[in-house]
């Protein structure tokens, strides 16, 4: 049972992967934006011009590009089906290579802000719902919709001006290490866990430093969320026949929270998934702030170029990503509640 | 016959290399907006200044400027009237059979002790001529020095025609004949230009593929093989770039053993690290920040009066712009001072030409004051007395600026909107994407209004810039971005093109400069600093008209 | 954060304190929408032209109270700069206040137009179901995939930054939303007594959809709205905040914040701080709104 529900989700997800390729194929291509001139540059030259279109492959109808794209012209150019996201036509590097070297960088800044984020919020939602009504409580909840509400990018802003301007206890906003320290051999793209693998502890703790407030401030939005959804769902567990029946039963206080925050998890996964997803695309603005060389970076790099490839892909790769990430979080929902897969 | 040799220029290197020997191992930080994100000049990446600056680094031209003396900041200059050789030794000219002999230097070694000869410089102009890569910089370099047979013809669909001939003949090891279809004065100006580097023809062959015979992929992703002072040593794309000296350099081993390129896109996070003492060079900061760098302990600002200016750019071809009295009224509305000072911190002064002052060639004219009153009278005799009936033209007063140089062009379009409104011009502000901007400036020409400071003509010499900027589209005039037509400027430099005699050529240039004033084909601001920031313990500095930096010049103290 | 319309079930605070919070929200949104009507006009200085004194920080807390007194009595030349001048010697007040009228316009008309177009087609979806509506739905699920700010980012960016795009661009990012909502609520109503009732009496199913299916079900929708609203504000100032958003010099928060971003590391801070608060609090009055919405509804 449980495979079937996996593969028909998986189905789910690979149509929608595919409908996505396509809308944004013709999307990107529908906007009122040139692509060739910025090769061309100084020398436009129609003859120059039409050579540069025919570099790209702009010059061909549209449905034979997208049928390249795809990958099912492989005598022209690999595609999709032969695991090519194309060539970037700033870099001429292929975009997959691009990818791997940026996504690191922005899934290392969102996992570890969701990290620290669940470790502060879910004790404090817990809290709150453990003391319904409370001074605390009301504190917890106007606050969660306080942090909910922010925007992250002045929040950056401020932390760079407090702590690196005015108390000097932070690095200067400029990427994951000090320019003068040289990085460690890739090999998984996060700076956190090469520097460990490359036996350099220095390097880890000057990550560490350099993580500091990009994670602060990503984690300091998401506890917003995180705690309002832990804090209902811990208030509807509590509320729920079983928790009356552990405390009818004289199970101790402790224990029944621990039943009741299980509970209360279940139904919290989808919308961690989510936020997950919403973080990766967000994480644009605190990487702009820092000036972490992540996705979002490549992102806006590939907008300002018109570099249809590199754009196309970080939208599909993102998307995949959550994707992958809601399926998890569906398995493991299942796992834990498994009415859910009948 | 005209016979020039290079011993000064081999004295100058004599002294360079005995001053210049460092006792320790030197390395410097760099901080740049970008690394190169392509080493192919007829790359689709060239026309980015980081990637120039990759060009330069690696690779060397077959001659140069002479070293003038050091501006007021401490900079280096150079002597535009006097081309010295580089890869070339000497060379001759024949004005009757249009034949330039170049005489190349020897036992010059390139990074892989590659030696350089006449083979490289042959592959060099046949892959120009090819036009196989994405922006044919190196063809069309050679097409403004009249090279013969460099022509738009290589892009038609006779392959013969991209194939190198015998205008570039290779008579011995180290002697080539190029070969000119008229006389024309830009030949060697146009030799020292980035897009005509020569390459280390054995390298780039042994890249070369079957799809790829010039190697375009070799040089836009690994490296650029060439002659230059240094030799890539490591180079990850949108995060650094490092170079080592090129132990063989003709003219001796850089000061510099290691040059470190980090790219720190923010230009105030390069002006705080600098500040720091983390870095020792910095470039392409805000004048703002220039400015708050001045008084930093241990940190140099240095600045030159180059070619980097301001113009405010109108389109003859969109209304009311193609009325003079407007385009005149718009000229005394722009209050320049408070530009020069809130924009540039003083690091500016009116410019009053069409080409950048310290060209050759350069004629003072059209000097506009700011005077709204006169620019209000101005406009009531165009028949919009205080701004009435131009709110029909409201797309058209959109004043379209980079976006991305919204830091440094932001304060001045502010100043400019503010002031044009003040008299009854309906300004409003429009930054779109770079790409956009070319895009409409260069393909579509369809830009009203702007703001512009990234016109810098890299060939030094006044007929070049009025053969991209003003020459009629039909005629060349390739960055005619204003579609401006002159009867008078397309006659004047038909004659002033080919003229040999350089005095009456610099005559019918001035005459084409005060026509262009006259007109106001452009509506120039300013002439601004191009600077850099830098560690006090850093000398040598040098500028080059295409503002990238010689790190061969560079030493630490 | 699109946050989903959660049940809130469990929250029983005491009423007073609710009501303090509730106050608070509406004031920030009455400020804001007023501010969005009269705030270009009653700036001490033009919002969009500049003055000659750049880079003038803001008068410290002690010397307010004096030139308040001052400039009450007449005797400054010009307006103080109450919250100082940016680089381009704009008068940051009078921005400042000014800005909602960019801000909450974009927010409003982008959430009214996801919200018309959703509704509608979450109606049609959740009432007919057939081929074309699932497909209509696949769609839909496509572009609610889509990742939000990249999206918003790539179509201002592409198609020009102009304040039709960013509603245009925010539209398409919201407008999946209200389908679902609708859809659910839609599919839950129609199965309802009053239906077959409406249909005994022998309305035609249009006139049963659109009379009385559709007023039960736009509640969901209604609230999610009132979320929205700030959420839009914050992805506006995000656009502008990267180079996507509205031009200058129109005021507008996001673009303030931009603009001053770069001298924040060289201590001029309040070029994007005061704007910073203005968002900070406007997306908070909204959100508290929000909530005091969903509350009321989930409690009848």
């Amino acid at each position: 049972m449980l495979f079937r529900y996996i593969s028909k989700r998986f189905a789910v997800g690979l149509l929608q992967l595919i409908g996505l390729t396509i809308a944004v194929f013709f999307l990107i291509r529908l906007l009122p934006a040139d692509p060739v001139s910025r090769l061309v540059g100084m020398n436009a030259s129609p003859e120059a011009y039409a050579q540069a279109a025919k570099q790209l492959g702009v010059d061909r109808p549209l449905l034979a590009q997208l049928a390249t794209y795809l990958g099912f012209q492989p005598e022209i150019a690999p595609g999709l089906l032969q695991g090519s996201l194309g060539v970037s036509w700033v870099t001429g590097t292929p975009v997959t290579a691009e990818i791997a070297a940026y996504l690191p960088v922005t899934l290392e800044l969102v996992t570890l802000s969701f990290i620290l984020a669940l470790a502060v919020a879910v004790p404090i939602g817990m809290f709150g719902a453990l003391n319904p009504g409370g001074k605390a409580d009301k504190g917890v909840f106007v606050y969660s919709l306080f942090a909910g509400s922010q925007p992250e990018f002045w929040w950056g802003l401020l932390f760079v001006y407090l702590f690196f301007f005015t108390l000097g206890i932070a690095p200067a906003p400029l990427g994951r290490l000090s320019p003068m320290s040289s990085p460690p051999d890739v090999v998984t793209g996060f700076m956190t866990i090469d520097s460990l693998i490359a036996g350099q502890f220095d390097l880890f703790v000057e990550a560490l430093h350099h993580l500091m407030l990009p994670v602060f401030t990503m984690a300091f939005i998401l506890s917003g969320p995180i705690i309002k959804m832990v804090r209902q769902n811990m208030a509807r567990a509590l509320q729920s026949d079983f928790v009356l029946y552990a405390n009818c039963a004289g199970l101790p206080k402790r224990r029944v929270a621990g039943y009741a925050l299980r509970a209360a998890m279940a139904p919290s996964m989808t919308l961690i998934g989510i936020l997950y997803g919403f973080m990766l695309s967000g994480a644009v603005l605190t990487e702009s702030v820092f000036s972490l060389g992540g996705i979002g970076q490549y992102a806006i790099n590939a907008v300002l170029n018109y570099d249809y490839p590199a754009i196309q892909a970080v939208v599909l790769v993102i998307t995949a990503i959550s994707l992958v990430v809601y399926l998890a979080l569906d398995l493991i929902h299942a796992a834990i509640d498994p009415r859910i897969a009948f | 016959m005209l016979k020039r040799n290079a011993l000064l220029s081999a004295v100058a290197v004599a002294t360079l290399a005995v001053t210049a020997a460092p006792a320790a191992a030197q390395q410097i930080l760099v901080l740049a907006e970008d690394v190169p994100a392509g080493l192919d000049y007829d790359g689709p990446s060239a026309a980015i200044p980081a990637s120039q600056q990759g060009m330069v680094t690696l690779m060397e031209p077959l001659v140069g400027y002479a070293a003038g003396p050091a501006n007021e900041d401490g900079i280096g200059m150079p002597d535009f009237s006097k081309i010295e050789g580089r890869l070339v030794e000497s060379w001759d000219y024949d004005p009757a059979t249009l034949t330039w002999t170049l005489h190349l230097r020897k036992g010059v070694k390139g990074c892989d002790g590659a030696t350089f000869d006449a083979k490289d410089v042959a592959y060099t102009f046949a892959r120009a001529k090819s036009v196989s890569g994405a922006a044919p910089i190196g063809w069309f370099l050679s097409n403004v020095a009249s090279i013969d047979g460099f022509t738009p013809a290589v892009f038609g669909d006779d392959p013969k025609a991209k194939e190198l001939g015998d205008e570039v003949k290779i008579i011995d090891d180290y002697t080539v004949q190029i070969r000119q279809s008229e006389p024309n004065a830009l030949f060697l100006p146009v030799l020292s230009i980035f897009g005509l580097l020569v390459y280390d023809k054995e390298t780039m062959e042994k890249h070369a593929t079957e799809k790829d015979p010039w190697s375009h992929d070799y040089a836009n992703t690994q490296n650029a093989p060439g002659f230059g002072a240094y030799c890539l040593d490591k180079w990850s794309k949108n995060q650094e770039i490092s170079y080592k000296a090129n132990p063989d350099y003709y003219r001796g081993k850089p000061a510099i053993d290691k040059v470190t390129v980090r790219r720190v896109p923010q230009s105030s996070n390069r002006a705080v690290v600098l500040r720091t003492g983390q870095a020792q060079l910095a470039s392409g900061l805000t004048p703002k920040e220039f400015d708050s760098l001045r008084t930093a302990k241990g940190v140099a600002v240095g600045g030159v009066t180059g070619n980097e200016n301001l113009f405010v750019h109108m389109n003859f071809a969109a209304k009311p712009f193609d009325n003079p009295k407007v385009r005149e009224a718009i000229a005394h509305a722009i209050p320049f001072e408070q530009i020069i000072k809130t924009g540039y911190f003083g690091q500016a002064h009116q410019w009053k030409g069409s080409v950048p002052s310290g060209y050759p060639g350069f004629k003072e004219a059209g000097q506009y004051s700011y005077d709204p009153e006169k620019a209000k009278a101005l406009l009531a005799e165009a028949g919009y007395a205080d701004g009435k009936g131009l709110e029909a033209f409201g797309d058209a007063f959109q004043l379209s600026y980079v976006a991305e140089k919204e830091s440094t062009l932001g304060p001045i379009v502010n100043i400019i909107q503010s002031s044009l409104r003040a008299i009854g011009i309906p300004a409003t502000l429009n930054p779109i994407p770079q790409t956009q901007y070319g895009d409409r400036q260069l393909v579509k020409g369809d830009l009203p209004f702007a703001v512009n400071d990234q016109e810098k003509p890299i060939g030094v010499d006044a007929g070049y810039a009025v053969q991209l900027f003003f020459v009629s589209k039909d005629k060349g005039g390739l960055n005619n971005m204003v579609n401006y037509s002159s009867q008078v400027v397309d006659d004047l430099w038909a004659k002033a093109r080919i003229e040999p005699d350089a005095a009456k050529r610099t005559e019918m240039l001035g005459q084409i400069q005060d026509q262009l004033a006259a007109d106001v084909a452009w509506l120039p601001v300013v002439e601004y600093k191009t600077q850099w920031a830098y560690s006090d313990k850093l000398k040598g500095m040098r500028w080059y008209p295409d503002n990238s930096v010689r790190y061969f010049d560079l030493s630490v103290q | 954060m699109s946050s989903q319309h959660t049940l809130e079930t469990a929250d029983m605070l005491p009423r007073r304190r609710r009501d303090w919070l509730f106050g608070l929200g509406l004031t920030i949104v009455v400020i804001v929408v007023a501010l969005a009507v009269v705030g270009p006009y009653i700036g001490p200085y033009d919002p969009t032209l500049t003055t000659p004194n750049v880079s003038v920080p803001p008068p410290s807390l002690a010397e307010v109270p004096g030139l308040f007194s001052a400039w009450i009595s007449g005797t400054l030349e010009a307006p103080p700069h109450w919250m100082g001048t940016d680089a381009s010697g704009f008068d940051v007040f009078s921005r400042v206040i000014a800005a909602p009228r960019t801000d909450l316009v974009i927010a409003l008309v982008a959430n009214g137009l996801s919200l018309v177009i959703g509704v509608f087609l979450g109606l049609i979806a959740g009432y007919y179901r057939n081929a074309a509506t699932e497909f209509m739905m696949r769609v839909s699920d496509v572009m609610q995939s889509f990742p939000v700010f990249i999206s918003a980012m790539v179509l201002v960016a592409l198609a020009g930054r102009s304040t039709t795009n960013i509603v245009i661009a925010l539209a398409f990012v919201y407008t999946p939303i209200y389908v679902r909502l609708t859809r659910a609520e839609v599919m839950s109503q129609k199965v309802r007594g009053f239906v077959e009732a409406a249909r005994a009496l022998g309305n035609t199913e249009l006139n049963i959809a659109i009379r009385h299916v559709l007023p039960n079900s736009l509640t969901p929708a209604l609230i999610q709205a009132s979320v929205t609203i700030g959420f839009a504000i914050l992805l506006t100032a995000g656009l502008s905040f990267v180079g996507a958003g509205v031009r200058p010099p129109t005021p507008e928060w996001g673009l303030m914040i931009s603009t001053g971003a770069n001298q924040i590391i060289l201590g001029e801070w309040w070029p994007s701080v005061f704007p910073g608060i203005a968002i900070s609090l406007t997306v908070f009055g909204f959100a508290v709104l929000g909530n005091a919405l969903e509350r009321r509804y989930d409690a009848s």
